[in-house]
């Protein structure tokens, strides 16, 4: 079944939270990873690996991952990805 | 005016008689460690061949070991685990973090060959800094990731002991932090087990943005080494911060760290 933008950024927040210990208040669209979220650049490798985790798929070699600097860029990103994906199959 | 809840209310004597004693043999303790270094550097070196970074650490240590000493009549110190064949590099060691002190308090770490991995202001103290860069000290803020995790492999692989504060900073509330996977991610690279040091009490004797020191009672305990081979897969390290940090939260509430004064 297809998911909502809104299911996706929900899942997408949630998982960012739990794994990274996020306070649920900062997790705003412009909130920037560094200086908001204070997520180092160890945490922003994991996070992807979080990401593919969650939606199963492969994000770990787009070029686009390093132009992310804020959690509305991982939101928009990651809907992009699921919605190329749906048309494909 | 709002009443300060964290501290309880102390002799005003005895706060001041600990500032003027404590500082003052801390400041002599400190001209004096920096005439005898030199001397100290060359007969360990010639003599005893010593590394340098070795020798370094060594001063650090018992450096460390002196402000035990002169804090002694103000507090009450009580470790826990802290002995040769409990603690073994190469290792880990992680402590919560509470003030500005918490390095000196690792002069009762049962030995002296231990790495800081730390922020960069401690680098810009004239007085440290010759110290911190002989012994190899770890600026993690001043590097990569990349570099800093290169480094504290190469650390381990020496075998010697990697210190690093999860939190990264202090605590404001006494509370833990946040963790951070890079110390958990070098111990999944190289086996290295980590060990969870709970400190408690140094928040009391002098929190972040407290100038003056006050008597407490500080409470250091190490816990039994966990290993990385129990978190496997590529986000091991992060289940073993979380594993870790756990720990750390189950050990400091029976430490009475939470408890109001």
């Amino acid at each position: 079944m297809k998911m909502t933008n809104e299911e996706i950024i929900q899942i997408i927040n949630n998982s960012l939270i739990k794994e990274f210990e996020l306070d649920n208040k900062k997790m705003v669209p412009e909130a920037n990873l560094y200086d908001d979220l204070e997520l180092d650049s160890l945490d922003r490798v994991d996070m992807v690996i979080v990401l593919e985790n969650a939606f199963k798929f492969k994000i770990r070699e787009e070029k686009e991952i390093r132009d992310i600097r804020t959690l509305g860029d991982i939101h928009n990103f990651v809907i992009n990805k699921i919605r190329d994906i749906e048309k494909v199959s | 005016m709002r009443k300060n809840t964290r501290f309880p209310r102390q002799n005003n004597f005895i706060v001041v008689l600990m500032n003027l004693t404590v500082f003052i043999l801390l400041i002599v303790m400190t001209i004096i460690g920096l005439i005898l270094s030199p001397p100290t550097f060359f007969i360990l070196k010639i003599f005893g061949r010593y590394e340098t970074l070795r020798i370094s650490r060594l001063i650090v240590w018992i450096y460390g070991r002196g402000w035990l000493a002169i804090i002694k009549p103000f507090t009450r110190f009580q470790s826990q685990g802290l002995r040769k064949g409990y603690i073994t590099p190469p290792c880990i060691i992680v402590p919560n973090h509470l003030s500005f002190f918490d390095t000196f308090f690792m002069g009762a770490l049962p030995f002296s060959d231990v790495c800081f991995a730390v922020r960069s202001w401690p680098f810009k103290m004239a007085w440290y800094r010759p110290f911190m860069e002989l012994g190899r000290y770890l600026d993690v803020e001043g590097a990569s990731w990349e570099e800093s995790f290169e480094a504290c492999k190469k650390e381990i692989q020496r075998g010697g002991a990697l210190l690093i504060f999860p939190e990264a900073h202090r605590s404001r509330d006494g509370k833990l932090g946040r963790f951070y996977s890079g110390a958990f991610k070098v111990s999944v690279a190289t086996g290295a087990p980590v060990i969870p040091l709970c400190i408690t009490g140094t928040g009391n004797m002098c929190p972040p943005g407290q100038k003056l020191l006050r008597p407490a009672k500080v409470r250091l305990a190490a816990l039994p080494p966990v290993y990385p081979a129990d978190f496997p897969g590529p986000l091991g390290h992060m289940e073993m911060r979380k594993a870790v940090k756990a720990l750390m939260a189950e050990k400091l509430n029976e430490m009475g760290a939470y408890r109001p004064i």
